[in-house]
């Protein structure tokens, strides 16, 4: 579904190259669960930007479902990134003066749907992560754990091909960090694709498949233990 | 602690200079607008005789027609008849009183070189100079025997004997007006009560008249008034002589009464006086004499322009406006110093020296923005100058004093403070290390 | 269109909005009262004063030798003037529209005293009045010259006879359809006049008069030693010819002098100078004014987008497009907008009822309003242009990142 070739990142500024990502090749099928591991620096940062179009690539290929989607204009990158990729991010990004309603409303505006349809999106994908009942609060008023499960509503609101998570529980502590991998795995159970970035191996130990980056390319070894401590950050 | 505050404020003003920059302007335009107008208007509503003006009172009688008040809701006339004007001086005289009129005449120059001019004169009773306390240059006024005398006697204004014999002593000369012969008895110093509150009927801000002669001297030669002249009766025929009979009124009248009995018994005069008028058949409206001190006359006569009244009512406005956006300068100021405040916070200050803190720095901007809003309303006041550029009396309304300058700084520093309450409150509601991440 | 959840995330942080809303409030209030009172003011400038303006200039003889004949030197004067190339005609008069001085009458129906009186302004005229006015006679006729006679000193009474402006007609004759030609008015209580011609229109010498357009022309003419002279010339010789006559007239006698020539459209300059210098005024105030606001909202939009950086990479992140951004933030912007509109329509209306009750205004035309509020919704829209483009390129990529 999703493929990656050779794709290369360079950063240049007027004395500096920096690459990022070199090389780096990936392939991920429709219902996989995979998890990218490496340490800080490592360049997972630049592979998630750039998996989800956050950032244009320098070179190589990036296909989704047999499209090539590395040169799109921006406005064709931002529909890309609207209807098929959900994100869950490390410090969940929820806009703090709307509430968990609107909030996960925020994607679907930009779709076009109307108000019915949004409607039912919102309330199923609220029913899905158990926060059903807190319509009308917000993010201030809910614990981290939950304000992640709204992130995660937001994103499958759309019905994504595939979720980028980005240290999903990064911010959580252990108790919270477990109910929320739970769900995740609910949902991959269910037939969502995942592609979770982490640099926590306990965390890529509850993925069905593992890369490794190191230094900007996929790597086959598996970097050394790293000691995970709950709500570190990487 | 002041002093510490001081210097934050400083370094604070220096650290945001484009934010700071906007906010001294803002104020600054606001004042600006707002005090040109309150300059024009201090002056225009300026007390011309403060000394005095509790003691000076005009006089109005109401011989006006029984069937409509001189003006709504019963006013009565702002002038007096020749026949109560002479009437009340003459039966007065335990009361010191002024009566007048204003007249065009023509001076005639010595020497064939010189053309002769038209000069505004003012046909008055000797009591005129003391009662208004006019400085004299040179010579004194006429005497009270003068006026019974109708001796041809002149007072010239100092712009007058600049030009007629320049600037020197002409105590003794003589002065040609439209034919007639006068001497001079003396010259005044330079004045020019703004208003001139004495003779509100001709131009309130002008000069006063370039020369002064008897009353009885300008009625015996049959002067002309060069003021308004209302008459609600016609008048019979017979030229001037009916028209000093007339029921019309031309003629202004001030007294001089310093204590509140004088006050009392000048009313009863006027009472009497008037009471014994209607037995000779005039009066024909009830009794409703008035004594208005000069503050209160000119408030009665409406000095202060309507347009300039509603010009500040919009400055004021102006100044609102100008107001509300330095407050959301200064709302964006603190929030972007929200790690800063939640920092000085987390070390221990307290609501009340943060509100110091940015009340004083706010103060600083107010003065700043007094200072440029000085500078724009000396600005302003250039450009009313020269929007009314026809009109001589508008260069003595656009005048600044240190009051008015000292009322621009303060206006400038109370209204930044005003505007920062809000800011600043908000800037002490963010609590201590909310700011800061701890991880 | 997302008005819902920008509405709720508006009344969540209401502290900026608000101060923009006030201030587009209070700006409106003004700016629609400043217009209000413009657009009287320029009305009353806008009146015709009924005479040939263009071409029309007076002046002032005074006469300062006792026992000058002045009827003999009046007619001189007019001889002189009247023979003098280029010259229509010239009368001496007491007063001109908009001279702001001059002498008004009442005129009653009846004789005797205590009616209800019409005022009305007084010109004292000769044959050649309406001519040297150049206003236009519409109905009855010029006076003939017979019926001109000078003032007697010992005698009061008033001519006979009179020419009326159209609106003094009205004023005196509000029921009557047909002509006032005929019809006779008493002046200072006793004294007939017959009213034997109407003019279109001849202004007072007051502009400031609710009365202003009544005026009479009495043919008489009175040997004062002041004097005025009212000259109208061919048109494109009035400059030329005025220093001419000022010379000649200086020259032919000595026992007077010349002065306050001024063409008639100095005249109306001077008239209206406070109107018009108050239309200056308001129209700087205004612009100001609204140059201030638009700045305002620049600043507060672009410290409102900075503060919210993070949020614009979310969007984008979800999906947002660049138009879609800016287009957030246009709307929000309308949104506030209107309610500080709306909110200064009130504010407007109550003021101009104020104004209304305090400075006699007239009350406000319908356009003014909703002009106004095109005009602020505009420079709304334009004030937070930039700052909403400069949101729309933010990078997505912030969301990502962890600070």
């Amino acid at each position: 579904m999703l493929k990656m070739t050779n794709v290369s990142k360079v950063y240049r500024t007027d004395t500096v190259e920096t690459h990022a990502l070199r090389e780096f090749s990936l392939q991920v099928d429709e219902g996989e669960f995979v998890s990218v591991t490496g340490p800080s620096g490592s360049g997972k940062t630049t592979f998630l930007n750039i998996a989800g179009l956050l950032e244009e690539l320098s070179s190589g290929s990036y296909e989704l479902d047999g499209r090539d989607i590395s040169k799109l204009s921006d406005k064709e990158r931002s529909r890309v990134r609207n209807e098929k990729i959900g994100f869950i991010f490390q410090s969940f990004n929820l806009i703090p003066e709307l509430n968990i309603f609107d909030n996960v409303d925020v994607p679907l505006r930009y779709r076009g749907f109307k108000a019915d349809e949004r409607r039912r999106r919102i309330e199923k994908c609220l029913d899905m992560v158990g926060l059903a009942s807190r319509p009308k609060h917000f993010p201030a008023q809910l614990s981290g754990g939950q304000q992640q499960r709204v992130a995660i509503a937001r994103a499958l609101a759309g019905e994504p091909r595939f979720l980028l998570a980005d240290e999903p529980t990064g911010n959580l502590d252990s108790a919270m960090a477990d109910s929320v991998l739970d769900l995740l795995s609910e949902i991959n159970n269910s037939g969502t694709t995942i592609i979770m970035v982490t640099h926590e191996l306990t965390l890529a130990d509850r993925a069905k498949r593992n890369i490794y980056v190191r230094d900007g390319q996929v790597s086959d070894e598996a970097p050394e233990l790293q000691l995970a401590v709950a709500g570190g950050q990487g | 602690m002041f002093r510490y505050y001081l210097k934050l404020g400083l370094l604070s003003i220096r650290a945001n200079p484009a934010l700071s920059a906007l906010m001294v302007a803002a104020i600054g335009i606001g004042i600006g607008a707002c005090m040109t107008i309150v300059t024009i208007y201090y002056v225009m509503s300026g007390n011309p005789i403060p000394q005095k003006s509790e003691i000076l009172f005009n006089v109005q009688v109401d011989s006006w027609s029984p069937d409509d008040p001189y003006d709504e809701p019963n006013e009565p006339p702002e002038q007096m008849t020749y026949l109560d004007a002479t009437g009340l001086y003459q039966a007065g005289d335990d009361f010191k009183q002024v009566i007048m009129f204003l007249s065009d005449r023509v001076v005639q120059p010595e020497g064939e070189d010189n053309l002769p001019f038209e000069i505004e004169s003012r046909a008055t009773t000797h009591d005129f100079f003391d009662m208004f306390e006019v400085p004299f240059q040179y010579g004194s006024p006429w005497s009270a025997s003068a006026d019974t005398a109708e001796e041809r006697v002149i007072v010239l204004s100092q712009a007058l004997n600049e030009k007629l014999f320049g600037g020197a002593d002409s105590i003794g000369e003589q002065v040609m007006l439209n034919g007639e012969s006068y001497r001079v008895v003396g010259v005044l110093d330079y004045w020019q009560p703004i208003p001139k509150f004495y003779d509100l009927n001709n131009n309130d801000y002008g000069m006063p008249a370039q020369l002064f002669l008897p009353f009885s001297v300008a009625v015996a030669n049959e002067h002309g008034s060069a003021g308004n002249t209302n008459c609600w009766k016609p008048f019979g025929d017979g030229g001037y002589s009916a028209f000093l009979n007339s029921e019309c009124i031309w003629i202004q009248m001030w007294a001089e009464l310093p204590t509140a009995a004088e006050q009392d018994r000048y009313r009863q005069f006027l009472d009497s006086y008037v009471t014994e008028q209607k037995t000779l058949g005039r009066f024909p409206r009830d009794l409703n004499n008035r004594i208005s001190n000069v503050e209160e006359w000119l408030e009665i006569q409406e000095v202060v322009d309507e347009d300039v009244s509603m010009l500040l009512g919009l400055a004021t406005l102006f100044l609102v406006v100008c107001l509300l956006n330095t407050i959301g300068l200064l709302l964006a100021k603190v929030m972007r110093r929200t790690k800063d405040i939640s920092l000085r916070r987390a070390l221990g200050a307290s609501k009340s020296s943060l509100f110091s803190q940015y009340i004083i720095e706010a103060g600083l901007i107010g003065i700043a923005g007094g200072v440029l809003g000085i500078a724009l309303t000396w600005l302003g006041l250039r450009g009313i100058l020269n929007l009314f550029s026809e009109m001589d009396f508008v260069q003595y309304l656009v005048k600044m004093d240190w009051v008015m300058v000292m009322s621009a700084v303060l206006l400038a520093v109370v209204s930044a403070l005003a505007a920062a309450l809000y800011p600043t409150w908000r800037a002490c509601s963010i609590t201590p290390a909310s700011q800061l991440r701890i991880q | 269109m997302e008005f819902g959840p920008i509405w709720r995330s508006l009344l969540r942080n209401k502290a900026g909005y608000v101060l923009i809303a006030l201030q587009i409030a209070v700006t409106m209030a003004i700016m629609v009262n400043a217009v209000a009172i413009m657009q009287e003011r320029a009305n009353d400038m806008a009146r015709p004063s009924g005479v040939d303006e263009d071409n029309i200039f007076t002046f002032a003889s005074i006469a300062f030798v006792p026992d000058t004949n002045m009827r003999a030197l009046i007619d001189e004067d007019l001889d002189l003037i009247r023979n003098t190339p280029g010259v229509i005609d010239v009368i001496a008069t007491n007063s001109f529209p908009l001279r702001q001085g001059g002498w008004s009458m009442g005129l009653t129906l009846e004789p005797g005293a205590g009616q209800e009186s019409v005022g009305t302004a007084i010109y004292f005229s000769d044959e050649h009045a309406v001519n040297t006015y150049g206003t236009r006679l519409i109905d009855g006729k010029d006076f003939d010259p017979t019926q001109i006679t000078w003032n007697e000193e010992s005698v009061s009474k008033w001519a006979p006879a009179g020419i009326i402006t159209e609106a003094l007609g009205k004023a005196l004759f509000p029921d009557e359809q047909g002509s006032y030609v005929g019809k006779t008015v008493y002046i200072n209580e006793n004294d007939p006049v017959k009213i034997v011609g109407v003019v279109d229109r001849l202004q007072a010498p007051w502009k400031g008069w609710d009365i202003v357009e009544h005026s009479m022309l009495v043919p008489q003419r009175r040997d004062g030693e002041f004097q005025r002279y009212v000259v109208r010339t061919e048109p494109g010789s009035r400059d030329e010819l005025m220093p001419v006559i000022e010379e000649m007239l200086a020259n032919s006698s000595k026992d007077r002098i010349i002065q306050q020539m001024r063409t008639m459209t100095e005249v109306r300059h001077r008239s209206y100078l406070g109107d018009s210098a108050m239309i200056k005024m308001l129209m700087f105030i205004v612009t100001l004014l609204t140059v201030i606001t638009g700045l305002g909202i620049v600043g507060l939009a672009s410290f409102s987008v900075s503060r919210r950086t993070r949020q614009i990479g979310i969007r984008r992140a979800l999906g947002a497009t660049k138009p879609a951004v800016v287009r957030y933030f246009m709307l929000e912007n309308f949104m506030i907008s209107t309610v500080g509109i709306v909110a200064g329509g009130i504010l407007a209306v109550a003021l101009n009822m104020f104004m209304v009750n305090a400075f006699g205004l007239r009350p406000l035309s319908w356009y003014v309003i909703p002009s106004a509020m095109l005009i602020l919704w505009i420079v709304g829209q334009l004030a937070v242009a930039g700052p909403a483009r400069r949101a729309s390129e933010i990078s997505p990529a912030i969301a990502t990142r962890s600070s």
